[in-house]
């Protein structure tokens, strides 16, 4: 059975992690300064979720999240399904084997969003607590 | 292990002067109308084979080594103007990676970097099939095209289950001429290919016999072809073992020393089988920590310590043994190393690197 049944489960998950690492202290500044508009497309079920570090953010925040389907250019765009996210952002698994088996789908510069990956590790302890709060499954590969 | 995976989807066919009833090959895979895609040098043969066939339309000579962007496109415009049903490339890694992307232009539209990025390619290409006169990148066979971004001064990887050539024509006849400076460099890259996809995080059982099969081959087999570019024995074996690694690759993938050769080749055009050839030995010395086990492997296929077989070997067949005789200045170590932790390369190597260990590797080859 999938993790999330309808769109508003992804955001209140993985929306809700993006939103907190906009204020993170450690995280929140090193998405920021990439400068990069990042949108995630899921399915199953559908969602779509833009971070964009382009724009100037609201007060007490590094980035913009937007929940829901957005017409900001994205520069690079990574497509999965949402059972992947929520596996992903458990830290369990690894970018490049998802890229590999098709898991993932990147469009764009990929080395953009690589040059992010040692910068998004505190999310990987945030998001279990996120879950875990909302009732959700612990994220098996 | 987890999970593995192989596939070649590249029909291969090898044999001596095959070349020659290249029509055969090309009507049993239902190719037509073939625009011969390839350098200047290899010109000559090249216009051989287009005189010999009834398939083959014309010929495109305008292909560089660290081929870029604007090429790619302007073999896909070419291709389009002149109605062509497939490529056929003829060359070493560079040519056939661009008839590789410029099958991505040629099914998709736009511009070449619009298609960058995994797994972004959906369906089928245009037809490209390769017939390789190195024995090295073995990209006749390979998922991956590597093309240079002139604007950025580094190299694109593109990565498909879609990009491997539908026929791939080994000839070793056509290698024969090859120079020795060439078939060394050329064949370190096979060598570095054969290694690396053995040493992967990545490797797997498919991966692993192929790779120390075609490792085992080249290492015996490339200093006579150097020294002796008429040793037929020796140039079949290349080829074979060349496409072998090639194979290895499109699964196991690579590591540290081809990160950092695409970076040398992206800043400093260096040429991609030299650069292999002066790190590979300094990245199997940084990797031994991490891959106790396989070290003895290597050692036994080798029949030497690793990193001195691999020195020794390179500096018999005369390639450089330092990055300054390459036209890398010391300046260039930095951001050769940021460039490198980027690549896609680095990611399956056995040992996580960080930028700062990359450096100490370039300065090592310095
Ligand atoms: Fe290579």
């Amino acid at each position: 059975m999938a993790i999330f049944a309808r769109a508003e489960d992804v955001y209140a998950a993985i929306g809700a992690l993006f939103e907190w690492g906009s204020q993170d202290g450690e995280l929140g500044p090193k998405i920021g300064e990439s400068g990069l508009t990042i949108r995630f497309v899921y399915h199953r079920p559908d969602a779509e979720i833009t971070v964009d570090a382009k724009a100037v953010p609201p007060e007490g925040r590094h980035f913009t999240v937007h929940c829901g389907p957005s017409d900001l250019k994205a520069d690079v765009t990574m497509e999965m399904d949402s059972d992947i996210a929520h596996t992903f952002w458990f830290g369990k698994m690894n970018l490049m084997t998802a890229l590999a088996r098709g898991q993932m789908k990147a469009v764009g510069p990929i080395q953009s969003i690589l040059k992010l990956l040692p910068a998004i590790k505190p999310a990987y302890r945030k998001y279990p607590e996120i879950a875990r709060s909302l009732g959700l499954p612990g994220g098996e590969a | 292990m987890e999970f593995t995976e192989f596939r070649v989807t590249t029909r291969v066919v090898a044999g001596w002067d095959l070349a020659a009833s290249l029509d055969v090959e090309l009507s049993q895979a239902g190719l037509e109308r073939g625009l011969v895609v390839t350098d200047p040098g290899v010109r000559p043969l090249a216009e051989r084979l287009l005189s010999a066939s009834h398939r083959l339309i014309g010929l495109h000579d305008a292909i560089t080594p660290n081929s870029e962007v604007g090429q790619v496109e302007r073999l896909a415009e070419r291709a389009r103007d002149a109605g062509a049903g497939f490529l056929l490339a003829v060359g070493g890694g560079s040519v056939i990676d661009t008839a590789k992307a410029a099958a991505i232009v040629l099914t998709e539209g736009g511009r070449l970097l619009d298609h960058q990025g995994v797994n972004v390619l959906a369906r089928p290409l245009f037809p490209v099939a390769a017939v390789p006169t190195t024995a090295g990148t073995g990209s006749e066979v390979t998922c991956y095209a590597v093309i240079r971004d002139g604007d950025a001064a580094a190299k694109v990887i593109f990565t498909s289950e879609w990009l491997p050539p539908v026929l791939a024509i080994l000839d070793p006849a056509l290698t024969l001429g090859l120079p020795p400076a060439l078939t060394a460099s050329t064949g370190m890259d096979a060598l570095t290919h054969a290694v690396e996809a053995y040493l992967s995080n990545r490797a797997g059982p498919f991966s692993d016999a192929l790779a120390l099969a075609a490792l085992e081959t080249i290492y015996r087999h490339l200093p006579p072809a150097v020294r002796d570019g008429s040793d037929r024995e020796a140039r079949w074996h290349l080829l074979i073992s060349s496409c072998q690694a090639g194979m290895a690759i499109s699964w196991a993938m690579l590591g540290c020393a081809h990160a950092l050769a695409h970076a040398c080749g992206g800043l400093r055009q260096v040429p991609h089988g030299v650069a292999n050839a002066i790190l590979l030995p300094h990245c199997l010395a940084y990797n031994r920590p991490a891959v106790e086990a396989r070290w003895w492997t290597l050692a036994d296929v080798m029949g030497a310590d690793p990193v001195k077989g691999v020195a020794a070997l390179a500096r018999r067949i005369g390639l450089p043994e330092r990055l300054r005789e390459v036209g890398v200045a010391e300046s260039d170590l930095g951001p050769l190393a940021e460039a490198a932790i980027l690549d896609g390369s680095i990611f399956t190597n056995p040992r996580e690197a960080t930028v700062e260990e990359l450096a100490q590797i370039l300065r090592a080859a310095y």
